[in-house]
């Protein structure tokens, strides 16, 4: 019996940080109304951020928050300005662009392949960090403790992240955009800044993830197409626009990967996962804790 | 001559040059390069249907090719059956699933659409990837299918040569732009855009908006389903990573939208122009520089949706016109 427990302790904190990789996607599509296909790619260059900064400097992997969050907020900022924004504008009347998706896979495909470029194919890994193979000892279990560090993390980030939305200037005026965006333009709210801070927190929210998986995961540079997938999946689960529900979704995700393969071989829980997602998908579009007028 | 009976000499230039190129190029290596070519402009064109009259963003069409090309080869290995009837049964089946996703996602908007079409590909290849035996199909999992080229002729689908295969796709892509070409001038065509365009008012005219996208995938997965069994037929070897991936998936809609989704020469154009690029991109830099061919396709692809959102079949279109505008002048003006 200890080791479904074990598996479920396990599942619930590598979905919690599934559900940050997430959170960034979330927070996007909340605001701009737009999936963005890159957000895997904005993940694996916070890793390589992350991996390079450790290495170099052989700072705690978690110090490395500081200076990956903020980068990548800029990275985040810079991008949707300068490279997206131009097809919102051309776009005006459309609520959804779809041109917004497509720039955002072909920044995909640039960022993973400029990647490969520049540090090739090969698996990097934090191999003498001092979170690595870390194992918390309770009773007769084994709790990863990179992991639980990373569940810390995606549980502070997440309360932040909702922090700001409620209670200062900027996370209102994003909240009003999100709700309305002709009704925050007339209220003097400039819509597009206001995206590209948005892009700016999921961005940067990436970077956070990032820095948690560096200790125990591998850096390569399709690393992001393995958490895009997921991380769709999850805030479709979640409902799209909810920040607590990319973290519930991550955890349902979590748990069925780690406990499912109790039961069966390892490959079908990603079968399980895509058959349960298109089930929501189905019977409650709106996701777990969406709001109705997002589909 | 007139304006109009250039642009029939031009179609017909066209044609006979497709038709004829097997007379002058004899290397098996380009033939299988054009076969291909023409390949992949029968299912941007076939994707067009639902992803550029529809107005939205499937991304799992890969799915379709796969099941086209598992059922034609399962039924002719196991049971001798025809893969010319394995292509309409693939269809069919194509069709069912196609009608099953588009059912309860066509009332969602645009993203949800496009991410659903993207899980139900990749669940299936995760199951064909984990499944040896359907009942009694053997699927062999991730191995894939092998098709021993022993009775070769036209009954079984099967050449020694790459002529047949080309004509034989040459056929199919001419046919599928003849579909769309009527298509977008009878009135499921006109539901279809002004349901792409402005649901709302499309449905408070009394368009039914849904059934008119309903249909139009319907066909899409049909035709895509047939070429995967041409493409089983022409590789002899189908497995679930090359055949049902999310690359094949994602190649597909961005080809035809590079070139102008919604137009009919549009997804042909993708592909002349893409294709080529792509492959010559990887022969010339695969070793030194990899990855630069998919480094290319993004740049193009957010150049493309900065300055032509329509794609690049407009400002050819406009050209074309330019030059006949002007031979017409020449010819018939002083």
């Amino acid at each position: 019996m200890y080791y479904i427990i074990e598996d479920t302790i396990n599942g619930i904190l590598m979905g919690s940080i599934y559900g940050l990789t997430a959170m960034g996607l979330t927070i996007i599509f909340g605001v701009l109304k737009v999936v963005n296909f890159a957000h895997g790619s904005m993940l694996m260059v916070g890793m390589y951020l992350a991996y390079w900064a450790v290495t170099l400097s052989g700072m705690h992997p978690y110090l490395a928050i500081v200076l990956v969050a903020p980068a990548m907020f800029l990275f985040g900022y810079t991008l949707q300005n300068f490279v997206i924004k131009p097809i919102f504008i051309a776009e005006k009347n459309v609520r959804e662009p779809l041109t917004v998706i497509i720039v955002t896979t072909g920044i995909w495909y640039i960022l993973d392949n400029l990647t490969l470029l520049i540090f090739g194919p090969q698996y990097r890994s934090l191999a003498d960090n001092p979170l690595n193979g870390q194992m918390l000892e309770i009773g007769e279990m084994f709790i990863s403790v990179p992991k639980l560090y990373g569940c810390i993390t995606a549980v502070i980030t997440a309360l932040g992240v909702y922090w700001f939305f409620q209670k200062t200037d900027m996370g209102r005026a994003i909240r009003a955009t999100s709700m309305d965006r002709e009704a925050a333009s007339l209220m003097g709210i400039n819509q597009y800044k206001i995206y590209n801070v948005a892009f700016g927190i999921g961005a940067a929210t990436a970077g956070i993830a990032a820095v948690t998986l560096v200790p125990f995961y591998n850096v390569f540079p399709t690393v992001g197409v393995l958490f895009d997938i997921k991380g769709f999946i999850i805030v479709v689960l979640g409902g799209l626009g909810s920040i607590g529900g990319a973290l519930a979704g991550g955890i349902i995700i979590g748990i069925i990967e780690s406990v499912g393969p109790q039961f069966m071989t390892a490959t079908w829980t990603e079968a399980i996962v895509y058959g349960l997602f298109l089930v929501v998908l189905f019977v409650k579009p709106s996701g777990l804790f969406g709001q109705k007028h997002d589909w | 001559m007139n304006y109009k009976n250039i642009n029939k000499v031009a179609l017909v230039a066209i044609l006979l040059i497709a038709f004829g190129l097997p007379l002058v190029i004899r290397s098996a290596t380009y033939l299988h390069i054009l076969v291909l070519l023409f390949f992949y402009a029968y299912l941007t064109t076939s994707w067009n249907l639902v992803g550029g009259f529809a107005g939205v963003l499937p991304l799992g069409h890969a799915a379709f090719v796969g099941i086209g090309a598992y059922t034609s080869t399962i039924l002719f290995l196991q049971y001798g059956i025809s893969p010319w009837i394995g292509m309409l049964v693939g269809g069919v089946l194509a069709t069912i699933a196609g009608i099953l996703i588009g059912l309860p996602t066509f009332k969602m908007r645009g993203a949800y659409f496009a991410l659903a079409t993207i899980a139900f590909a990749e669940g299936f290849r995760v199951i064909v990837e984990n499944i040896d035996y359907i009942g009694p199909f053997k699927i062999n999992g991730p191995r894939g299918l092998q098709i021993p080229p022993l009775d070769i002729g036209l009954a079984n689908f099967m050449f020694a040569s790459k002529e047949p295969y080309y004509y034989i796709i040459l056929i199919m892509l001419v046919a599928v732009v003849v579909l769309t070409y009527v298509i977008s001038r009878s009135k499921l065509g006109y539901y279809l855009n002004a349901g792409g365009e402005e649901p709302e008012a499309a449905m408070a005219l009394g368009v039914n908006v849904a059934r008119a996208k309903l249909i139009a995938m319907a066909m899409s997965s049909f035709l895509t389903a047939m070429a995967g069994t041409f493409y089983a037929q022409f590789t002899l070897y189908i497995h679930p990573k090359s055949i049902i991936s999310l690359d094949l998936s994602f190649e597909i809609a961005f080809i035809a939208l590079i070139g102008g989704r919604g137009s009919i020469a549009g997804p042909i154009l993708g592909a002349l122009l893409l294709r080529p690029v792509g492959d010559f991109s990887r022969i010339y830099f695969g070793d030194t520089l990899p990855g630069m061919h998919l480094i290319i396709f993004g740049l193009v692809l957010i150049l493309v949706m900065h300055y032509q959102p329509r794609g690049l079949q407009e400002p050819l279109t406009r050209l074309y016109n330019n030059l006949i505008r002007r031979i017409t002048h020449n010819t018939t003006g002083r």
